[in-house]
């Protein structure tokens, strides 16, 4: 058949170029089709943090993932995928699978995070700075839990931990009854994001009565930072901050708003971004106001600043100084309103100041306020924790849930408060501790601070991911634009040669997860079928009676002649008959014997001169000498005396 | 999978073709070119049963999961098509009986083995994934060569002049089993919701059962004559 295929396709090209054209493009183009992306389960993955720090590298160095999938119960790990689920998920265990060189780690969150354990939670949130804190060249991706991806966990961990034990029957079965995963990312590699611009956002509410009034500076960043950026949603830090801020906006527009209430103090709001990455949107407006400008606000009488953050739970508040403020000075006034407000509405919250120096020799500054110490501006950061180094401040955990609002519109109401009675110089003018300003009509709305912790928490707020178009700025604009003036923007684009930070990018891709099975299942298979061409192949042969057999078959009733068509290949396979009949039938014998003398005239007919024989078939000589031999003692026994008469040989 | 996988599925789906034409005979009687033939005939029916159905056949519009009975059942009448294709594949053809069948089937069956599996082997056997169904569309070309070999050796019959008449009713009823075979399966599929393995055991034993009657009668015909 492929004899005269290939003459015909050689007399068409001869012929025909556009036929050839015709027949080899389709050719090519199939044989260079990509191949498709069809898979068995396709999800979103996130990527661990991947950035640069002054220097210093951070996180996972690598995007592309093209490996098998194993559990960490595998004995093997290496260039393996390994999947973990957050719930066995440990330190112990990421080294592990690090330290036999796996080509991933891809680790399974289950999808309501609230639920889980505190206990899980808390270990996962300690675990999270230690991962970030060397880099990897692995790969780190994580994945939220479904029903497709749990049972593809399933399947995994069951041909991860039957690996070692079974015997070499059990493992073939195994592979042809269990899957295989191949993951496979679709992104590129990661590169660094260049010209990223970090968005800031100031606002002021101007004071009235002189020229040369004080300034009390108000500061929160909106940014939030988790292992993956993707999905620090960052609620409490410092989502709660940002509301807290724009609540106290709100608040003291109302009253500056009213010519009674009109105070003597400049307020200046200002939501810094990349507050996770050394405050670095901070950094550059204090350099761009002090430094660049003539007059700006925070270049003269600066009152105090107050940053803000973590301010959504607990109860206590810690107010973090560089250096102790003195007796005198606003900071003090502010320090002992907070405590008379504390005292007298609020006794069973805990107040404190924590004191602490700025430490220029670590990588990252501790506190927002020590940006501004740093410019010997007088600042301090009010907060719920009381370690800047709490776990609290940078993880993925920290969702809606972690907020509570009781809580934050409490700590909202203090500060209001504490800064109204220094604004209004409350004390000096002799009124108690237990006068409330902001109730009634100027009470702190609760379902204002909802609205925007449930805003702020359900995006993931991450530097990398905010960028000067995105929705979070602008809405956040917008907001301040309603009760502020002079609302502005601040960048901060990291310098070309010597950068301060960059980001990467491939934090977010779709992972595919394709069934496969081994190497070892394939050879099983091509046996197999094999196996079974075989068995067609003998069927045929037995079903070929339906084409040839009658031809063939002298039916003993009609006694007809035999007659046998021999193919010019010869006898390997000259009669397909039905078996049955074949060794049934007095034409089997026949058969035998036709066969046998075809050969022994192939033998007689090249035997004649034994000498020619062995020039010329040298190679045939065992077999035509066994044929001669055979040939004698057949005619010996005079079971044969002549060629048998009614053979009829045809040769096409 | 890989390419070894692809090589796997094509030789389950082609060979069997391949030993059939070479065991047969049907490659001493240079019968190449009559397949060849047989295959553009195929070509040509599936162009007019696709324009007539696309004509005379609005598209189903019913919810998902509802049979389409009736709709299922005139297409599977269009598939009569087939056996006129067949027959005249067969008409065309001098020679013996089994010749004939021989070539109207090979030509036949392998043009729609070209025609509708060797694509999706190719893109997916090929593929990453891995999946049951490429092994099971080669069983089920296999099971479309005997179909196909069965139904022509029963147009064969049905078309003969000499046919006795005990014979006229099975052959008819053989007929009918072949054209509306994809249809009882579908409906078989859809009734007692059966996975695909089970599908394709159906249908190898119903192709069995078939060929084997219009094996019996053939031979018995054959000889009778």
């Amino acid at each position: 058949m492929f004899e005269e295929a290939s003459e015909v396709f050689e007399n068409m090209f001869k012929s025909s170029f556009p036929l050839t054209f015709i027949v080899f493009l389709p050719a090519v183009l199939i044989l260079v089709s990509p191949l498709p992306a069809e898979a068995a389960h396709e999800f979103t993955v996130y990527r661990m943090q991947q950035y640069d720090l002054q220097g210093q590298n951070y996180g996972s160095r690598n995007a592309i993932l093209n490996t098998e999938a194993r559990t960490v119960e595998a004995d093997v790990l290496s260039r393996r995928c390994v999947l973990m689920r957050l719930a066995d998920f440990s330190y112990e265990k990421y080294q592990k699978a690090l330290r036999q060189s796996a080509g991933a780690v891809v680790l399974v969150l289950p999808t309501n995070m609230s639920t889980l354990p505190q206990d899980i939670v808390q270990q996962f949130m300690e675990l999270e700075p230690e991962l970030l804190a060397t880099e990897t060249i692995v790969p780190v991706y994580f994945a939220l839990e479904d029903d497709e991806l749990l049972s593809i966990y399933t399947q995994t961990q069951d041909s991860s931990t039957s690996q070692g034990s079974s015997s070499a029957a059990e493992v073939l079965l195994h592979s042809a009854t269990a899957n295989g995963f191949q993951m496979v990312t679709s992104g590129a590699q990661s590169k660094a994001v260049t010209d990223w611009a970090i968005t800031s956002l100031e606002g002021r509410l101007t004071g009235v009565g002189g020229e040369d009034l004080p300034t009390i500076v108000l500061v929160a960043h909106y940014d939030s930072f988790g292992v993956a950026p993707w999905l620090s949603y960052g609620a409490d830090s410092n989502g709660s901050g940002v509301a807290v801020l724009l609540e106290l906006a709100r608040l003291f527009s109302r009253l500056y708003s009213h010519k009674r209430t009109h105070a003597g103090y400049n307020l200046l709001f200002f939501l810094s971004g990349g507050g996770k990455f050394n405050y670095q949107g901070t950094k550059r407006w204090l350099e761009d106001n002090l430094d660049h400008t003539e007059s700006s606000l925070l270049q003269d009488n600066v009152a105090f600043v107050l940053c803000l953050d973590t301010l959504g739970n607990g109860d206590s508040l810690h107010l973090h100084v560089s250096k102790p403020p003195k007796e005198g000075s606003p900071q003090h006034a502010l320090l002992r309103e907070l405590q008379m407000v504390n005292t007298f509405q609020y006794p069973d919250l805990k107040f404190s100041m924590v004191h602490k120096k700025i430490n220029l020799a670590d990588d990252t500054l501790a506190w927002e306020h020590e940006r501004f110490g740093i410019r010997r501006l007088p600042a301090f950061t009010l907060s719920r924790l009381d370690s800047h180094r709490s776990v609290a401040r940078n993880s993925i955990m920290d969702m809606r849930p972690h907020v509570d609002l009781k809580k934050l519109s409490r700590n909202t109401k203090l500060i209001a408060e504490a800064l109204a009675r220094v604004i209004y110089n409350l004390t000096e003018k002799g009124t108690n501790g237990d006068l409330e300003i902001f109730t009634e009509q100027m009470q702190v709305q609760e379902d204002q601070l909802t609205s925007l912790i449930d805003w702020l928490a359900s995006q993931p707020r991450a530097a990398q991911l905010v960028d000067k178009d995105s929705s979070v700025v602008s809405t956040l604009e917008y907001y301040m634009g309603h009760y502020l003036k002079d609302v502005k923007r601040h960048f901060v684009k990291a310098d070309k040669r010597d950068p301060e930070f960059v980001f990467y990018d491939q934090l977010k891709q779709t992972m595919n997860a394709y069934r496969v099975k081994p190497a070892v299942f394939d050879l099983l298979l091509a046996l197999c079928i094999a196996a079974y061409l075989g068995l067609v192949y003998l069927a045929v042969q037995w079903e070929g009676f339906t084409f040839r057999g009658p031809v063939q078959h002298p039916s003993p009733a009609h006694g007809t002649t035999s007659q046998a068509t021999l193919s010019s290949s010869g006898s390997c396979s000259p009669y397909t008959c039905n078996m049955r009949d074949f060794l049934q039938s007095q034409w089997s014998q026949e058969c035998v014997l036709t066969n046998l003398s075809f050969f022994l005239f192939l033998g007689v007919e090249l035997d004649p001169n034994p000498s020619h024989r062995h020039q010329h078939h040298a190679c045939c000589s065992p077999l035509l000498h066994w044929l001669a031999q055979v040939k004698s003692s057949l005619l010996k026994s005079s079971l044969i005396t002549s060629p048998h008469p009614s053979l009829k040989l045809v040769f096409p | 999978m890989t390419l070894f996988h692809f090589g796997n599925c094509f030789a389950l789906a082609y060979f069997p073709y391949f030993i059939t034409y070479k065991c047969s005979g049907l490659s001493e009687y240079s019968a190449f070119w009559r397949c060849v033939q047989a295959g553009a005939t195929y070509l040509f029916v599936q162009l007019c049963k696709m324009l007539f159905l696309a004509t005379f056949f609005p598209t189903w519009e019913g919810g998902a999961g509802v049979y389409d009975f009736v709709g299922e059942f005139m297409k599977a009448t269009v598939d009569m098509a087939d056996l006129l294709g067949l027959h005249l594949v067969m008409s065309r053809n001098a020679g013996k009986g089994e010749y004939k069948i021989m070539v109207a089937a090979m030509g036949w069956a392998t043009a729609e083995l070209v025609m509708s599996r060797c694509i999706p082997l190719w893109v997916g056997a090929r593929g990453i994934e891995f999946d049951w169904k490429y092994i099971q569309m080669s069983f089920d070309s296999n099971i479309s060569l005997i179909h196909y070999i069965s139904m022509a050796a029963v147009v064969w019959m049905f078309t003969r002049y000499d046919l006795p008449k005990s014979f006229r009713l099975p052959v008819t009823v053989l007929l009918g089993l072949c054209v509306y075979k994809a249809f009882l399966m579908e409906l078989f599929v859809h009734v007692f919701l059966l996975g695909s393995w089970m599908a394709l055991l159906l249908k190898a034993v119903l192709t069995g059962a078939i060929s084997l009657c219009s094996l019996f009668l053939f031979i018995t015909l054959v000889h009778s004559s």
